[in-house]
């Protein structure tokens, strides 16, 4: 049986020509690898390039940022996060930058988060704990954190992350490069990357599409989402966002809100960020399909009138947007598409389209991640330590979150499921629903 | 009647005390110290037996003149009790007492601002086995000067301000906006406003709720939310974080047998009990030593006195000092007066508080003189050796007269004293 599969494909390679491999393959050639490999390592060269030259100017505002020393204003909002804080305050003391205040904000947590984060505060550890006893919901919670703040600069953090000691300064930096940045978005990776199988092809996920994909982003001006695990803003420019809206998916939707007002947004790569990421499977599903979610429900709905020419129309916002409907949204679909014209045209050669499918994607997800390491920051890990899962990268990035990705879709368009999450209070998702926010 | 049982003479905190009044009392201090009360002055056969009774008892007792202070606090706390048939020591909650509770017979010898000290002397007699005790509350005193008279206030964090305002924050769901209703209230009319997305909030739990509180600091302007704590003391006014705060228990206290036999037979030793200090004799022997001198002067007709030097605030002194200072405060004493008299006579100490002295063969103004420069010289050595703490003197002299008793001489010599 598998000596017939080996033959038939030896005899399916030597009969493959060039334009038979651009009929059968279509959709790796046109889309995964040129988006997701050419255009990536063309702009990755760019940036590197631009970064060399611009090295003077990111000295001086380095300079500049730490002879005005601004005080810079740390929100961490959650339920119970109590146990995780320790581990992040200790981070957060641990910064080259010292003129920090935190706050921890509890939303009504019903475990022992409040002794914790009171201790904390009276230890000195954080500037402030502040508490709402009935839970109003994550962006509840980092409003009503907002409005304590004194800093020039916001950065929202989750509890459940710790920091590189120069993690803040680094995130800093890019408002002191170029003063029309309203948002920075910080690099996270995987602090459990070797708990488990699901853990480690996280981590690789994580390299990939936000290490490298949104430095690519950041470049071309359509980086569009500014990560709520590390998150930094201007101050005013909060202020004149009027702080979160209801979530899930509140950091995307505060970084088109920033954006809409003008503001550039950037990655920065060197801010670096650890998290701890789901270790099951099922905890993955349910996080990926609410993240997913928040494309139908913030793209395509709430702020749709970025694809329409009206006053506040900005060309980068659009491309922005097209760009992540069209790889996220319109491609997924496509897929299923392609998999049809396969399975109605080539019916008997489709187990060596799948066969050479996967050793395709595989070839490149090695490239990539051999390639790439040399445009990533150094990591808390070797990078040997993934090449053993990569094999795997194809079932996990090409078939199972494609079809997470397409449920989410799919829920979100028909059902508008976003609006019942649990991770919302439901007082508030019915209104965001009424009014379609 | 706190002058009577707040006096180091038993023959004087023993004696029967009746009230006369036309109402009852309700003082509950004063009506555990006093024996009865009577509403005219017809009642009082019916008091006599309750007296005789009282008096019987009191011929019982032996008292041994500890110099302890805490031994001699509870020799006359158990033979009051003793002689009354009380043999339960109840705290009384009391407004008036420096701990909030009160057991009048031993507080009475005690200003309101020492009466933690009681708490120790029971705590000591519990120890000795002359008492058994059971839980009954809890007090929290002050912790520089042990007064409970406390006032607790919610205190700003940062500034220890009590001036502060309290506002409801207020949660709009639809935009998420949190913050506190004066946020929400606008200058046309009582509605409110959301300061995010303008729609006016209506219902509560349907388009906002009250998830917490907001406070305020009026003299700092600090924003908080959990106030902290803070116990002042009215007395010292010192500011205490309640976690400072000194927690004592107050428990209710019964005779044990052994405690009954100590009040009958002299309340003799505590741990905290003072050996003999060097240069005195005990009182029994200066007794005998001054019987041997009357009868001396009676065949002679010589010249001799005795001397007491009384101090008039122990309580307020020994509170303020442990067992070894105030042990070593006595051998001071004892050596000013040693310096100033002969040899041959005789010092002794009747009491914690009262010191008996021989000056024989002297005439009685010589004796006045010596005694004078001898209190003298004890302020002296007072204001050196405790700077904060006030020392109070009285003395009195007199010839002795072989037609009176020596016990009588005593008598005659401490009876003014307070």
């Amino acid at each position: 049986m598998f000596e017939e599969i080996i033959d038939n494909y030896v005899r399916f390679l030597s009969s493959l020509t060039v334009d038979h491999f651009i009929r059968l393959f279509w959709f790796f050639i046109f889309f995964e690898f040129v988006r997701y490999f050419l255009i990536e390592f063309v702009v990755l060269n760019l940036w590197r390039l631009s970064k060399y030259l611009n090295r003077d100017i990111y000295a001086r505002a380095r300079d500049e940022f730490f002879f005005e020393n601004p005080l810079i204003s740390v929100i961490i909002p959650g339920k119970n996060e109590g146990k995780h804080l320790y581990k992040l305050i200790n981070s957060l003391n641990e910064q080259t930058y010292r003129n920090v205040e935190i706050i921890v904000i509890d939303d009504g947590s019903d475990d022992d988060t409040v002794t914790i984060g009171r201790d904390l505060e009276r230890a000195g550890l954080i500037t402030l704990f502040i508490r709402n006893e009935i839970r109003g919901g994550k962006a509840s919670a980092a409003n009503f954190g907002l409005r304590f703040t004194k800093g020039k600069y916001i950065i929202h953090m989750d509890a459940d992350c710790s920091y590189d000691n120069d993690a803040i300064e680094k995130i800093i930096i890019p408002f002191y490069v170029d003063k029309e940045v309203g948002g920075v978005g910080g690099n996270v990776q995987v602090r459990n990357y070797d708990e488990t199988l699901v853990t480690s092809l996280q981590a690789i996920e994580y390299y990939d599409t936000i290490s490298i994909g949104r430095t690519v982003t950041s470049y071309l001006g359509i980086y569009r989402i500014i990560s709520g695990a590390f998150g930094a803003f201007r101050a005013d420019v909060l202020d004149q966002v009027k702080g979160w809206d209801i979530g899930p998916g509140l950091d995307g939707d505060i970084t088109v809100k920033i954006r809409k007002l003008g503001y550039k947004i950037k990655f920065e790569q060197d801010a670096i960020c650890l998290t701890s990421v789901p270790n099951t499977l099922k905890k993955l599903t349910k996080q990926r399909l609410r993240w997913d979610k928040s494309l139908i429900r913030f793209r395509v709905r709430k702020h749709k009138d970025v694809l329409f020419p009206n006053q506040a129309f900005k060309f980068a916002n659009f491309i922005a947007f097209v760009e992540n409907i069209t790889y996220n949204l319109i491609l997924n679909f496509k897929w299923y598409f392609y998999l049809v014209d396969m399975v109605v045209n080539y019916p008997s050669m489709i187990v060596n389209i799948l066969i050479t499918n996967i050793l395709l994607y595989t070839f490149t997800n090695f490239l990539k991640f051999v390639l790439y390491s040399l445009y990533r920051p150094r990591s808390h890990t070797q990078y040997s330590f993934f090449l053993i899962y990569i094999p795997a990268m194809v079932f996990y990035f090409g078939y199972y979150l494609r079809v997470v990705r397409t449920i989410a879709y799919l829920q979100e368009f028909f059902f508008k499921l976003s609006y019942k999450d649990p991770w919302n209070p439901e007082k508030t998702s019915v209104h965001a629903k009424r009014l379609k926010l | 009647m706190r002058r009577i049982r707040s006096s180091n003479n038993p023959e004087i905190y023993l004696k029967p005390v009746f009230i006369l009044k036309g109402i009852n009392i309700s003082d509950p201090f004063v009506n555990r110290l006093c024996d009865g009360t009577i509403f005219s002055l017809e009642q009082i056969e019916f008091i006599i037996p309750t007296v005789e009774k009282l008096l019987t008892k009191v011929n019982d007792l032996k008292f041994t003149n500890s110099i302890s202070f805490e031994a001699q606090m509870i020799e006359k706390t158990i033979s009051f009790m003793y002689t009354c048939d009380v043999f339960d020591l109840e705290p009384v909650p009391y407004v008036y007492s420096g701990i909030n509770y009160s057991y009048p017979i031993l507080s009475v010898n005690f200003r309101q601002t020492e009466e933690y000290t009681v708490l120790d002397i029971l705590d000591i007699a519990e120890r000795e086995g002359i008492f058994e005790s059971e839980y009954f509350d809890r007090v929290y005193l002050c912790s520089n000067c042990s007064n409970g008279h406390l006032t607790y206030r919610e205190v700003c964090p940062k500034c220890g301000s009590s001036n502060s305002t309290t506002e409801d924050i207020v949660h709009h769901f639809p935009c998420g906006y949190v913050g506190p209703i004066s946020d929400f209230k606008n200058e046309i009319d009582d509605q409110l406003d959301c300061p995010k997305c303008d729609k006016r909030v209506r219902h509560i739990g349907v388009d906002y709720d009250k998830p917490s509180v907001l406070h305020e600091c009026k003299n700092c302007a600090h924003k908080f939310q959990d106030y902290n704590v803070k116990a002042k003391c009215l007395n010292c006014l010192t500011d205490n974080g309640v976690e400072v705060l000194k927690g004592k228990e107050i428990r209710r206290y019964k005779l044990t047998k052994k405690g009954e036999l100590a009040a009958i037979n002299g309340f003799v030793s505590t741990s905290k009990d003072i050996d003999e200090i060097i240069g005195t004799v005990k009182f029994d022997t200066f007794k005998t030593m001054l019987k041997y001198e009357i009868e001396r002067l009676r065949q002679t007709e010589g010249s001799s006195n005795i001397c007491a030097i009384h101090i008039t605030n122990p309580s307020q002194v020994y509170s303020k000092i442990g067992s070894e200072v105030q042990k070593g405060l006595l051998k001071d004493l004892v050596r000013v007066i040693r310096s100033n008299i002969r040899s041959s006579d005789v010092i002794s100490f009747q009491s914690s508080s009262t010191i008996i002295l021989s000056m024989n063969e002297i005439p009685n103004r010589i004796a006045k003189r010596i005694l004078e420069e001898i209190i003298n010289m004890l302020k002296r050595l007072m204001n050196t050796a405790f700077k904060n703490m006030e020392v109070n003197f009285e003395t009195n002299v007199m010839s002795l007269d072989y037609k009176l008793s020596p016990e009588l001489h005593i008598q005659q010599l401490t009876k003014d004293f307070k």
